[in-house]
């Protein structure tokens, strides 16, 4: 039993990590109609800015002070942003007249200049963490172990998806992010001004995907010039799950992802685990092709 | 038809006919080594050293009085760019090429370059390598198999270990090594608990972890890269699990270490002596001018087998005074005897298997060095 | 006159590639040899992505089944090479159409995502080594040289022959396609699929014979690529292979055959050419695909309009 149980609580570690970086698809795709493909490898970009941070703060040997950690947050926030913005206003506010599929094309051209960009800049080397950047404290629940990272991951991502919920639901501008995610020509029509809400998608999507990969960073001690291709995927088939455009659901898409692959791993096959995850995703797709709490929507051809 | 075939043949076979060097007194080494891609890290370190033997070389008058060239080809790790790397260094007129990192890369510009008659040294370490008869093929690193055996006997006969899980990625290398272990435990009687598998680079292997658990090994042998074993041994001391923990050769890396963190303290790893640890002159040459010329230690053991399958290729060309293939080919086949290189004494067996490598069993001390502890010294 | 030389244009530019193996350096003829490969799994993808009109990213699956296919029959079995691509057409065709069976009443992006998903089963299961004859990581070795009466084709000059032979083959297919009422049906069923449903086209009879043909024809090129590396293995059919494909497709220009070549040219050449920056040259290469699309947003040779 405790087993199952500390599989559930590593699973929602991940799933944590995988909703907050599902944000930030599911954000575009819903009002833009694009997968971002380059956002996994911004997210990365932002854990390799908050180790340049910690480790040039922090001195080498060293814990760093809680405080550097802080500032590597809000550096790589803030630089995920900006990035976020010049790719939406460079790569993508072009297209936006052009066919889907040209947008997605450039997508996957920005993703591969992040990915070796960072590779020229911070070496093609697997960069390292210090240790004792957060408190090494971990408490033992009837044979679970549960440590302070992983408490700080699923706590802070809760509270932001929480936070993100409730700015979209209950604030005018975050009405005018779901209006023009239902129909932008009406939201323009409305008075709603369809480009900053696109260009605030960029901002929130990214600061919360700096995040998600700093947490990465944090939690694993490592980060990887290549590895965002990896947190994308996970994080883009959560957004699926739970149905793409569907703000909650890349939330319960994320946890729910997380969760499965823990199980999966553990007692069906680690050998599959992967094709067993997008065997789901398939499965889904067939059964429920919005995902499970995407509304059924006119298609847009 | 036949006749415009025969044309072709002759057109074809004049051009990848060697361009020999040998008149403008320069003689080029290709470099076929993952320059971008998930490997970069390991190719840019060959890439390096290959360049650093060179200037070396080149310093000290050069090899048999020409200058070296080095002609860099980036293969991604993918056999498509390998087998266009070849061609491409074949028609560059190299003498030799040193490459690839990746098996797979490796094993598809072989043809090329045996047809071409180029001297091939790569650190691949699947078996099949050194199988299809290739007389241009010498392998620099140990094969699986031989670590395998080492590997086995020391878990089964030295700590009697009872209760074995054998985790691997799905890597050629990682898998074919595991697979290697896992029978190497059985010939010596051992028994396979388990045997699991985890995503390299997927960084969370909790779940995996948390279901060996629960199957009470008494050790986890890893056959993987140092960038996961180092999480894994993390993950498994988070989990509160306490089984000793024996990595394969790719863990010896000075990041393992320091991605442990903690964790790293007793990790046992199984490989030829680490580069720091190398009791030989020449590895300490070499990896403080590398360290000197590049501001940081070569990657892995691999950059210092890569730079060894030159050096050893340069000491034949100079003991037999030629840049002939065939000769130098002949000399590493059968005159190399315990040539003193970085990663121990070097000779080749009759289809360029690397023989005689001296594995050891070390462990990761309190402040991150190795400690060797089989054999005893 | 304008219309005589588009007609001329490419089947002439065909028979002077014929001439490349007592023109060119060894270089140029491996890398155009692959090119010719490579452009013949781009012209299969366009049959489903540019004229079927769906989205399919993980079409280097079928170019992996027909080299598979074609290496585990030359290697284990001892089939000649040319005898292997016929039963690696087939299984690639029908692993194209029974795959696609449940998956085209998928549309759009969730199709684009199933087929993601299929390519990293695809890749697992022969990384796994299923059934033991996919070799695993590793892959298998040794896939040999066709040979025509007797005569083996080892030199580099006579495998490119051959692959520019399929490419002309292929070509000629695309061109017969384009003017045929298959091609229709296929433009039919990307612009409006409800129109043509109504029509009476049988919409999913029509998509999964996209995916065969298209996978069919992938499976051919499988063959000559396990025959010229000499070695398969799961590596060369990963998703990022198919991204490949996909991009070159919109690159080039959607249903537009100089289009599809242009972009297997751009995707795949020209990376070649400059390996020489070696860590540069896929950061470069990003930017690269930005600027195309933004600049030429229907691909650089995009589908000439037919009046009326």
């Amino acid at each position: 039993m405790s087993t199952l149980f500390q599989q559930l609580v590593n699973g929602l570690t991940v799933g944590g990590i995988y909703a907050l970086i599902a944000l930030g698809y599911t954000m575009v795709y819903g009002i833009l109609k694009l997968i971002n493909f380059a956002h996994g490898d911004l997210c990365v970009l932002g854990a390799f800015i908050g180790l340049t941070v910690i480790t040039s703060l922090g001195g080498a040997s060293g814990s760093p002070e809680i405080w550097v950690v802080g500032l590597a947050f809000v550096a790589a926030i803030i630089a995920i942003c900006c990035a976020g913005v010049v790719l939406e206003f460079a790569a993508y506010r072009p297209l936006r007249n052009a066919h889907r599929l040209s947008a997605v094309v450039s997508a996957l051209g920005a993703s591969m200049m992040i990915e070796n960009g960072i590779m020229l800049i911070w070496s093609p080397q697997t960069l390292v963490f210090p240790q004792g950047v957060l408190p090494q404290i971990s408490w033992h629940v009837g044979g679970v172990v549960i440590t302070f990272t992983q408490l700080m991951i699923i706590v802070i991502s809760l509270i932001l998806m929480a936070s993100l919920y409730l700015y979209v639901n209950h604030t005018r501008f975050g009405t005018a992010i779901r209006a023009s995610a239902i129909d932008q020509d009406a939201a323009r029509l409305m008075g709603i001004n369809v480009n900053r809400v696109i260009v605030s998608v960029f901002i929130l999507g990214p600061a919360l995907g700096a995040i998600g990969g700093l947490f990465i960073g944090l939690y694993y001690r490592q980060a990887v010039f290549d590895m965002g291709w990896t947190y994308g995927l996970n994080a883009f088939i959560a957004a699926i799950i739970g149905g793409i455009g569907n703000i909650p659901g890349a939330m319960l898409g994320g946890l729910l992802l997380g969760l499965f692959n823990a199980l999966a791993g553990g007692y069906i096959s680690s050998t599959w685990q992967q094709a067993i995850t997008f065997g789901l995703l398939i499965a889904i797709l067939l059964v429920r092709p919005t995902g499970i709490l995407g509304e059924r929507v006119a298609e847009k051809v | 038809m036949h006749k415009k075939l025969a044309a072709t043949l002759a057109a074809c076979s004049l051009a990848i006919a060697p361009v020999t060097a040998m008149a403008s007194g320069t003689v080029t080494f290709g470099v076929q080594a993952p320059i971008t891609g998930k490997y970069a890290n390991e190719g840019q370190g060959i890439e390096k050293a290959v360049k650093l033997l060179a200037k070396q070389q080149n310093a000290d008058g050069g090899l048999i009085g020409k200058t070296i060239k080095v002609r860099v080809c980036d293969d991604e790790g993918k056999a498509t760019q390998a087998a266009l790397c070849a061609r491409r260094l074949s028609n560059a007129g190299v003498f030799a090429v040193i490459g690839s990192y990746t098996s797979g890369a490796a094993s598809a510009a072989q043809p090329v370059y045996a047809r071409a008659n180029i001297i091939q040294t790569s650190d691949g370490t699947a078996d099949k390598l050194t199988q299809r008869g290739f007389k241009t093929f010498f392998r620099n690193a140990p094969p699986n198999s031989a670590e395998a055996k080492f590997t086995g006997n020391y878990l089964v006969n030295v700590r009697h270990f009872k209760r074995i899980a054998v985790v691997s990625d799905h890597s050629s290398f990682a898998k074919g090594l595991g697979d290697a272990v896992e029978k190497a435990i059985k010939a010596n009687g051992g028994n396979v608990l388990t045997r699991a598998y985890i995503k390299s680079g997927s960084q969370d292997f909790t779940s995996v972890l948390t279901s060996l658990k629960s199957k009470h090994p008494d050790v986890i042998y890893f056959s993987g890269y140092y960038s996961d074993g180092g999480l894994l041994r993390a993950q498994e001391k988070q989990l509160g699990m306490d089984v000793p923990f024996v990595g394969g050769d790719a863990n010896q890396n000075v990041a393992f270490a320091k991605i442990a963190g903690k964790a790293a303290k007793g990790t046992i790893i199984i490989n030829v002596p680490a580069p720091e640890n190398l009791p030989y002159k020449a590895a300490k040459q070499f990896i403080s001018a590398y360290k000197k010329a590049y501001g940081s230690a070569p990657p892995s053991i691999y950059t210092l087998t890569n730079a060894d399958g030159m050096r050893v290729i340069m000491k034949a060309v100079q003991e037999t005074n030629s840049l002939d293939p065939n000769t130098v080919e002949n000399y590493l086949h059968n005159k190399i005897q315990k040539f003193p290189g970085i990663t121990g004494p070097i000779s080749f067996s009759k289809n360029g298997e690397r023989i005689g490598s001296a594995f050891q069993a070390f462990e990761i001390q309190a402040d991150g060095s190795y400690k060797t502890i089989y054999p005893k010294q | 006159m304008k219309e005589q030389i588009y007609r001329w244009a490419g089947p002439s530019l065909w028979v002077l590639g014929l001439g490349v193996p007592f023109a060119l350096s060894a270089n140029w003829i491996s890398i155009l040899a692959l090119f010719a490969i490579y452009a013949v799994v781009a012209l299969s993808q366009d049959i489903v992505l540019g004229r079927a009109g769906m989205f399919d990213m993980g079409h280097a699956v079928y170019f992996g089944v027909g080299a598979y296919t074609t290496a585990i029959l030359n290697v284990t079995y001892g089939w000649p090479i040319f005898w292997t691509m016929i039963p690696a057409i087939i299984a690639a065709a029908l692993v194209g159409g029974i795959l696609a069976a449940p998956l085209v009443k998928l549309r759009g992006d969730y199709l684009l995502v199933a087929t993601i998903g299929v390519s990293q089963i695809f890749h697992l299961a022969m990384v796994n080594n299923t059934a033991g004859v996919t070799g695993g990581p590793d892959g298998i070795f040794g896939v040999g040289v066709p040979s025509i009466f007797g005569h083996q084709l080892i030199s580099q000059g006579n495998e490119y022959l051959v692959d520019w032979g399929l490419l002309g083959i292929v070509l000629l297919l695309m061109k017969n396609l384009e003017h045929s009422r298959l091609g229709r049906v296929f433009r039919y069923l990307k612009e409006d699929e409800l129109a043509a449903t109504t029509l009476g086209v049988n919409a999913r009879y029509y998509k999964i014979l996209a995916f065969a043909l298209g996978a069919g024809i992938a499976g051919a090129a499988g063959t000559l690529f396990a025959s010229q590396l000499a070695v398969v293995s799961p590596g060369a059919f990963v998703f990022t292979e198919s991204v490949t494909l996909f991009a070159i497709v919109l690159v080039g220009g959607q249903a537009s055959i100089p289009g599809v070549l242009l972009g297997t040219v751009l995707m795949f050449v020209v990376p070649q050419v400059f390996r020489e920056l070696a860590q540069y040259r896929y950061f470069a290469f990003g930017i690269g695909m930005i600027v195309v699309m933004v600049v030429r947003p229907q691909g650089i040779w995009p589908r000439r309009r037919r009046m009326g």
